[in-house]
């Protein structure tokens, strides 16, 4: 509570009070207020202005080498060139991820199937008994 | 005049609705800023709307102008020879297929070139051997060939020993072991460009 006070009164010291010797600090600090608040207020029409133009979003242009996520066009098979297949490690790896992230998606849906079918076969089995349950006095006599 | 993703776009389609992410959006070819009406792209070529998420928005088009664009790594044939300087002596004639990266794209000027990454190392990139051989395919099919998922040069790989270079501006360079396999890998490629991605991949599948 006592910072605040001591603000306002640094603002209202007087000129020559300032420029004493050992009232540097507070003078430095006095003239960056100043100079903040008449920044912000020459770019705030500014600013606003501008933005209701353009809205809240920033664009931003890529080439589509990175819209398509592509792989270097510099490539060896066979034992060319070591260096370059050396380099396409990285590739390669990010292909397998694909792969195996594809192979786990048919996989978790095969599972889901299998799943359910098992429950089902199961379901059924009840489902007899239970019939049987019913009918096996009459239909065995 | 919706145009969603996926969907078929023409120039001047305007598109609402753009998803961001914490307030900025990709945007690739294709598309512009809406100067006009805030938060809104523009359409600037024909094709089909694409979107990755969470916040790229780009336009597939078949174009068949190259227009460059930062960061592409292109093939080309050196032209003119200039700037060497003693510190970094320059070991590249006129004439050599050279494999870059594009600096920097500015509407009024030459696009410039480098073959070293931001560390100075070559990398992938520089003097492309004379042993090879350069022709042309379509943008789109360089496109192709360049989507991780194409499997038509690692299958043509299982049979050949070659090495390549695809430009993003349609240039390619090839070079094999043997010469012969550069006119089949070459008309491989000529091939596939009248294929669709499903039917390169069934014949993909059958080479084992």
């Amino acid at each position: 509570m006592e910072e605040k006070p001591n603000t306002t009164q640094n603002v209202n010291l007087t000129k020559g009070t300032l420029e004493m010797k050992f009232m540097k600090k507070s003078k430095d600090k006095v003239l960056k207020l100043l100079e903040d608040e008449e920044s912000r207020e020459i770019y705030s029409k500014e600013i606003t202005e501008e933005m209701k133009r353009a809205g809240n979003i920033v664009f931003i242009e890529t080439s589509i080498f990175n819209c398509k996520k592509m792989i270097e066009g510099r490539l060896s098979f066979g034992g060319m060139n070591p260096e370059i297949e050396k380099l396409m490690t990285k590739d390669s790896q990010r292909l397998d991820e694909i792969e195996r992230s594809k192979e786990k998606d048919i996989s978790d849906i095969e599972m889901a199937k299998g799943y359910s079918s098992v429950v089902e076969t199961m379901q059924n089995k009840f489902l007899k008994k239970s019939k049987k349950k019913f009918k096996k006095p009459s239909a065995d006599i | 005049m919706s145009g969603g993703i996926g969907e078929l776009v023409y120039p001047g389609n305007i598109l609402k609705n753009i998803r961001s992410n914490k307030f900025v959006c990709i945007i690739g070819p294709g598309l512009k800023r809406n100067d006009n009406l805030p938060n809104t792209l523009i359409v600037t070529r024909v094709g089909t709307l694409r979107f990755e998420s969470p916040n790229t928005y780009w336009v597939d088009s078949l174009q068949k102008r190259y227009i460059p664009k930062r960061g592409e790594l292109v093939v080309g044939i050196v032209a003119k020879k200039a700037g060497a300087t003693k510190k970094q002596k320059v070991n590249i004639n006129v004439g050599d297929a050279v494999y870059a990266k594009l600096l920097n794209t500015y509407k009024e000027m030459e696009p410039e070139l480098v073959c070293v990454d931001s560390y100075f190392k070559a990398g992938s990139l520089g003097v492309l051997s004379s042993e090879g051989f350069v022709f042309s395919v379509s943008l789109n099919m360089a496109h192709r060939l360049l989507s991780i998922e194409n499997p038509l040069l690692r299958t043509l790989g299982k049979k050949y020993k070659y090495e390549i270079a695809i430009g993003m501006n349609g240039k390619v360079w090839l070079n094999c072991a043997k010469t012969v396999d550069v006119l089949k890998i070459k008309e491989a490629i000529e091939i596939a460009e009248k294929k669709s991605d499903a039917s390169i991949l069934n014949t993909c599948k059958k080479v084992r």
